[in-house]
């Protein structure tokens, strides 16, 4: 019998969202387009049009040893190279962000090969070969767990995810890394990941409505869908809290068979 | 049900305070605060920088160099079940003296029996041990604990104004010969303690005698807590040989001096394995049980057991997250901001009492629910929803909490403190904490630092484990047990889930009926009866410490 994945648990549009995004099946929605340009800006790793450092030679030069491990894995376009590792890092607003950081490394470690993720409350760490997280970048910008206001794309100095919001509704930053911009409607980053200014504004778009992320999000919430409306979430949290309690001493189920 | 909890929110009117803004509205202004200039606190520590790097030559503290403080509001802090509204600066240890001193007063503390030393004057030297003895002993030792000469002359001796801090007291649980001790000595059961509290103490240590050591704060400072059982130990085998016109060196000695240095000595903590070395009497080795046993809210409220869980907490904040795992095992200044989520802004003291007006009127009354993991899981859900909700619904209630592990230690608190006293069981409590924990993680898709992602995580299966090598009772468990040893914030919940079914049930102590005694003394400098608000004092630069050196500088 194939094994269908379930990814998560529950039948509320919040458990849905997260199975939609933990799918590599989905193809995530495109909502904005950026040059590679600026991606390599608003990180900051690189110059824009500087090569990408390396830490050692291309995989196919090195005259690798003969391993069945490396003959099953395909090495990432950024491993080929010898691409130093390089990250992105996001911070999420408690306040209907598309993504958590929870739901980023369930779904970036779905979607993507060769990485390392980081979780904390705010923020969430993707590391990689630097060509690689380019790529990923681009892709977590431009589709629909970004968005302008609610997401930021932060290296350090990460707050903000349960601040209150300013009023244009962003996030608050403390390195102030973007403004809005009240003629175009616009989120333009105006600093790196790192706080440095940077040649250029980077426009991110426009800010999506509230209405429109709390049909997004992946966030249960008081003043949204509760927690208490889908009892699968529930009953998944406590089936884990009982096989991590007596899973190690009885060899029993819950109901003592 | 609703319109008792309703009246409770005491942290809206905290959030009024500390914002001026509606606490339930989602958007404010940044970035117009004129950053460290805000803060009166910060601004005085600009100009006093400015003067030690005139008369130093090396620039010290420099906000402009760092990263830009106050580009939102430096809010002030309401401290629990208190009127103080505080600078979040004079939170750090550093800053406030009564925070020094609650450790202070811990560290310099221990009990010594006296059963043991009268037992070898009466049947190996058949000497008497009277009241009048008793009383002669303590005068003697009052004079050489803080660094009098007893049996040598021409001895280098510490000047009293340097350790007027230091005392020793006596408490038995006979009623008897309690009544015949010099009042100026002795710690009196019967009169700190409310009756039926009184009792169970009383006939918990019987006929025994004991006496409660204070070193001076200082040597505590300037040694460590291993040297506060040696300081003592030599003083009492010094003053028994006073007391009794002993020889110097006849054998009994010996005795006295094992007894008085290790038999009969009850520490506050014990030493800890050699890759967290310290010794005795230092914060890592002190159990959970022992740190509510110093606080003394359950014999000035016995009603009221949510105070003195809540006390027990701030306690356990302080000695453990900010000093023990703030600096002893890390340094720096990111722990306060996260310890004092735990009492400040009324926040988890509404957190708490929610569960307690949950346990009354889904059960009736505490220790009535049977400890099964569907009763834990039930319980554990409903007060971690309400609280995490509570964040949501109010905004300015999330950003005072701005990290997820501030909010991930509070409502976790909140479910373990509800279960264990609901359950009348600890165990069943802290087994809550970690339900409480995924339940979190799966709410919001977050939830606090590296402890939270890894202990929390696999800690369900060590709540129930009773084995030596794996497990404690709760109560005996303390932040050197492993899967707690790198867990900063969560020191001072596991206080407070150790207190509450004792608080609960109303029982007279927590672990040790000794160590309650011994902090129901009021000739400490430290006011464990009111932890919280001493900390205000401290806050305010209102509290006058122990350990100063004025006698001793120009």
């Amino acid at each position: 019998m194939a094994y269908k994945a379930q990814f998560a648990p529950g039948s509320s549009i919040i458990s849905k969202n997260r199975r939609k995004y933990m799918d590599p099946d989905y193809q995530l929605k495109k909502l904005r387009s950026l040059s590679d340009e600026d991606i390599v800006l608003v990180l900051g790793h690189r110059a824009p049009g500087e090569d990408f450092k390396s830490v050692h030679p291309p995989l196919e030069e090195m005259g690798e040893p003969d391993c069945i491990i490396r003959e099953l894995v395909e090495p990432t376009e950024g491993a080929k190279a010898g691409d130093r590792i390089r990250y992105v890092q996001f911070t999420d607003s408690v306040y209907s962000a598309p993504i958590t950081p929870y739901q980023r490394a369930w779904a970036y470690c779905h979607r993507y090969r060769g990485i390392d993720t980081g979780t904390l409350s705010g923020r969430q760490i993707i590391e990689a070969r630097e060509r690689d997280v380019e790529k990923i970048s681009k892709e977590l910008i431009e589709t629909e767990i970004f968005d302008p206001a609610r997401t930021g794309i932060r290296g350090r100095t990460v707050h903000g995810h349960a601040v209150r919001l300013d009023e244009n509704g962003l996030m608050f930053d403390a390195m102030r890394r973007y403004i809005y911009d009240a003629t175009s409607g616009e989120v333009k980053y105006v600093k790196n990941m790192v706080g440095e200014p940077i040649d250029r504004p980077v426009s991110v778009g426009k800010p999506m409505a509230d209405a429109e992320l709390e049909k997004m999000t992946t966030m249960f919430r008081g003043d949204g869908v509760s927690i208490n409306d889908d009892q699968e979430v529930i009953d998944v949290v406590n089936s884990v809290h009982w096989g991590r309690t007596f899973g190690g001493f009885k060899s029993v189920n819950r109901d003592g068979e | 049900m609703v319109s008792k909890m309703e009246s409770r929110k005491l942290y809206i009117k905290s959030m009024e305070k500390k914002f001026k803004e509606k606490p339930d509205d989602r958007k404010t202004e940044f970035y117009n605060y004129g950053t460290w200039r805000q803060s009166k606190r910060k601004t005085a520590y600009v100009e006093a920088a400015k003067k030690i790097e005139a008369e130093r030559g090396i620039p010290g503290y420099n906000p402009d160099v760092g990263l830009a403080q106050g580009q939102r509001l430096l809010m002030p802090y309401q401290l629990n079940h208190t009127d103080y509204i505080v600078d979040m600066d004079d939170l750090h240890f550093m800053n406030n003296a009564a925070m020094q001193q609650i450790w202070d007063d811990m560290r310099r503390t221990v009990i010594v029996g006296m059963d043991m030393a009268h037992n070898i004057l009466e049947k190996r030297l058949g000497k008497e041990v009277t009241p009048e003895t008793i009383n002669h002993y303590m005068e003697l030792i009052n004079h050489a604990m803080p660094g009098g000469a007893v049996i040598q002359e021409h001895m280098c001796e510490v000047n009293p104004e340097i350790a007027s801090d230091c005392y020793v007291k006596f408490f038995t649980g006979d009623d008897e010969l309690a009544d015949q001790i010099d009042k100026r000595f002795l710690i009196d059961i019967n009169k700190n303690f409310p009756e039926d509290q009184a009792e169970a103490i009383k006939n918990a240590i019987g006929k025994s005698s004991y006496q409660v050591v204070r070193v001076p704060t200082l040597v505590g400072r300037v040694c460590d807590g291993g040297t506060i059982s040696r300081w003592s130990g030599m003083q009492i085998g010094m003053t028994m040989m006073g007391a009794y016109n002993m020889a110097a060196g006849e054998a009994a000695t010996a005795d006295f001096s094992y007894a008085a240095k290790h038999a009969s000595v009850i520490e506050m903590s014990s030493f800890m394995p050699v890759r967290r070395a310290r010794g005795s009497n230092e914060p890592g080795g002190m159990p959970f049980g022992v740190l509510a046993d110093c606080v003394q809210s359950s014999r000035l409220y016995p009603d009221d057991p949510g105070r003195h869980t809540l006390e027990v907490i701030a306690a356990g904040a302080v000695v453990y997250d900010q000093i023990y795992l703030g600096s002893y095992m890390s340094g720096g200044v990111g722990f306060t901001q996260y310890a004092s989520a735990t009492y400040t802004d009324n926040i988890l003291e509404d957190f708490v009492y929610y569960g307690i007006d949950y346990i009354k009127d889904k059960y009736g009354d505490f220790c009535t629910v049977e400890p099964t993991v569907a009763n834990i899981e039930k319980i554990s859900t409903d007060i971690a929803v309400y609280c995490l909700e509570t964040y949501e619904n109010y905004p300015t209630v999330m950003e005072s909490h701005f990290g997820g592990s501030q909010r991930a230690a509070c409502i976790s608190a909140a479910s373990g403190c509800a279960t264990a006293m609901a359950t009348g069981s600890a165990t069943a409590g802290i087994n809550a904490w970690y339900q409480s924990q995924l339940l979190h993680k799966e709410e919001m898709g977050r939830l606090g630092f590296y402890g939270y992602d890894l202990q929390d995580q696999c800690g369900s299966s060590n709540s129930f484990s009773f084995r030596s090598d794996e497990g404690l009772p709760f109560e005996m468990r303390g932040p050197n047990y492993p899967n707690y040893a790198m867990n900063v914030g969560h020191m001072s919940a596991y206080s407070g889930i150790a207190t509450a079914p004792h608080a609960a049930r109303g029982d007279a102590w927590t672990l040790s009926p000794l160590i309650k005694v011994a902090f129901s003394d009021n000739s400490l400098i430290f006011d464990f009866g009111h932890v919280v608000e001493c900390y205000g004092k401290g806050a305010m630069r209102e509290f006058v410490p122990a350990g100063e050196r004025d006698a001793i500088t120009p």
